[in-house]
């Protein structure tokens, strides 16, 4: 389907360069606002007005972004490893078994993940305050872990389905049990789906404001995500140490994303698409 | 398709080589027979048990304390039932009527159809560019997909910061505004362009991966076929696309639709969302701000399920039409 008119040959680029500006742009502003020394003050200037490093070291030494960042990775870690964990025994079993209720548990998850968060917060801020768990990771992270199963599962079980289930008979056939087959066989190869899962529950745990924002009222206990809202004043705000710690939480995610891009958006498309 | 296939396999066992003994291999079957019951029960539990605990439990408990006086003392809460008090308080509230209802709704209806419109046209344009330049917007778009909610939020109100911000010098320059004076926050319409602006900027990735997705499935022969026929591009878009990306584009309609009426974050961060200008509230802001700033959970509750029934309704439409597209076998 080659044609090439005017209108394609002037229109084309300029549509790509408009879409990458409006993409893009908030990220550039974001990553030279965080290097610019007069950060504040720097108005319409699309360039910088120099490169230094003082925002970051601010936030850094005098705004405990060290610890914010360590409990968000705490947090994030502790949520990949139990959500990767639970939402694969789920996946396969929705996945490769027929049972009763099959339907109805899928349809259950669906429903769960619709929830809004607003209205979780403030049962589960009752129960955590009765329990003695606000202020604490362990809290935190558990709440995590259920907020990204659902979505976990979902995706994860269009990646098991797509194992030919010929290669778990060749296991069973070679004398394999049931479990040995789960890991010396299905494992290996749902390995690439299972890393893109975990990589999305890790971006949910990372990003996520309203529970660490609710949960943790110590300081020392904030994540990142609510370490930041120190920076920020009604009236007056720093814009050099909010776009410093800003770029700060961005960028491991953007770099998550962008290793596996590809993956995440294929099984993100076949979920949404499949249901 | 092959989740089809999978399924069918699925209803046959896998079979294990006989052994000798012909009451052992009874027993064996028999327990295997237990095994293949039991098993996806006992894999989907522990999931099933963080689900219920911190998912559906709360949800219950939520019905409950807005049927609630509930009070905060001293070593834990006192509820005091009520009957409706909180949802007859809450329904008779101007400001609900006024200011928190059409806020949410207009505000959902905008983003979602911005966001599906602008992701289809990116797809459409994805999908006429060349390998090298399909990489490069792609890894620029999940850039902006990447960004976090919060992070995201805050270089939007940078960008229009009063006075500071880019968009308030570019205006003042052009003479559109003055920039001494102008704050686009403090009005419910600017505050709310803004907002609409960083959810489509966040929103309309997933939108265009999708629809990008299923172009490619739509075979190349039929808008061949249309050329030839002599359709116009916008034919070929309406008549060929639209109707086989159907399905597509309901799915990523609902889904928009669910994520932006519960849009929270981006709200709640922007300069007077959290609370202390009332006329930019939306109903989940509005169920934060009554049960956290005014302790007033049992009316936080309620706001709450409000929200959580809509967004249910709209779920339910969701999984029928999931069904109607001959997923019955999910």
């Amino acid at each position: 389907m080659k044609r090439t008119s005017i209108g394609s040959r002037i229109g084309l680029p300029a549509a790509v360069a408009g879409l990458l500006i409006f993409t893009l742009f908030p990220v550039y502003w974001m990553m030279s606002t965080a290097l610019d020394p007069r950060a504040s003050s720097r108005g319409s200037d699309i360039l910088p007005s120099g490169v230094s490093f003082e925002h970051f070291s601010r936030v850094w030494n005098e705004g405990d972004f060290d610890r914010y960042l360590l409990n968000s990775a705490i947090v994030g870690l502790g949520t990949i490893l139990a959500a990767a964990a639970l939402s694969l025994f789920a996946a396969v079993a929705v996945a490769r078994f027929r049972f009763k209720f099959r339907t109805s548990v899928l349809i259950m998850i669906l429903i769960v993940q619709m929830v809004p968060l607003e209205a979780l917060v403030i049962p589960l801020f009752l129960q955590m305050r009765d329990y003695e768990m606000l202020n604490s990771l362990l809290g935190l992270t558990i709440v995590y872990i259920a907020l990204s199963l659902p979505f976990a599962i979902w995706t994860l079980r269009g990646f098991v389905a797509t194992v030919p289930k010929e290669v778990e008979e060749a296991a069973y056939i070679d004398g394999c049990t049931w479990p040995r087959m789960f890991w010396s066989v299905l494992l290996p190869l749902v390995a690439p789906g299972l890393v893109a899962t975990s990589v999305f529950a890790f971006i949910t745990a990372w990003n996520e404001f309203v529970f660490a924002y609710t949960f943790m009222k110590d300081s020392d206990k904030y994540t990142a995500a609510v370490g930041i809202y120190q920076f920020f004043g009604e009236n007056d705000t720093a814009w050099g140490p909010v776009m410093a710690s800003s770029t700060l939480i961005t960028l491991p995610v953007l770099i998550f994303f962008v290793i596996v891009q590809r993956r995440l958006a294929s099984g993100l498309a076949a979920g949404a698409i499949k249901g | 398709m092959k989740e089809s296939i999978a399924a069918e396999a699925a209803l046959a066992p896998p079979k294990e080589p006989s052994r000798p003994g012909r009451a052992s291999a009874d027993a064996a079957r028999r327990r295997k027979r237990l095994v293949t019951v039991t098993r996806p029960w006992l894999l989907l539990a522990p999931s099933l048990v963080v689900l219920a605990g911190l998912l559906l439990w709360p949800l219950i408990e939520v019905g409950k304390l807005s049927l609630q006086d509930y009070e905060v003392k001293f070593g834990g809460g006192v509820g005091t039932w009520t009957g409706f008090d909180n949802y007859a308080d809450l329904l008779s509230n101007d400001l609900l009527w006024r200011t928190v209802l059409p806020n949410t709704a207009f505000f959902a209806f905008a983003c979602v159809i911005l966001t599906v419109g602008f992701g289809t046209l990116v797809a459409l344009l994805l999908n006429r560019l060349g390998t090298l330049w399909r990489v490069v917007c792609s890894t620029a778009i999940m850039a902006a997909w990447a960004m976090p909610a919060v992070t995201g939020t805050y270089v939007w109100v940078w960008l229009f910061a009063p006075e500071d911000g880019l968009m308030s010098k570019v205006a003042g320059g052009l003479g559109l505004i003055d920039p001494e004076t102008t704050n686009w926050f403090t009005e419910r319409l600017g505050f709310y362009a803004i907002a609409t602006l960083n959810v489509i900027h966040h929103g309309f990735p997933f939108v265009a991966i999708t629809v990008l997705a299923g172009l490619m499935t739509v075979p190349k022969e039929l808008y061949e076929a249309g050329m030839i026929d002599g359709a116009s591009a916008w034919q070929r878009f309406w008549r060929i696309t639209v109707p086989a990306l159907r399905p597509i584009f309901l799915v990523v309609t609902i889904l928009s639709t669910i994520w932006d009426f519960k849009v929270f974050t981006q709200i709640f961060l922007m300069p007077g969302g959290s609370g202390s200008n009332e006329e930019v509230m939306n109903l989940g802001v509005y169920s934060y701000i009554e049960a956290f700033a005014k302790n007033d959970y049992g009316a936080g509750a309620a706001a709450a399920v409000m929200l959580t029934l809509l967004l249910i309704a709209i779920t339910l439409v969701y999984i029928r039409t999931l069904f109607r597209q001959g997923e019955e076998d999910l």
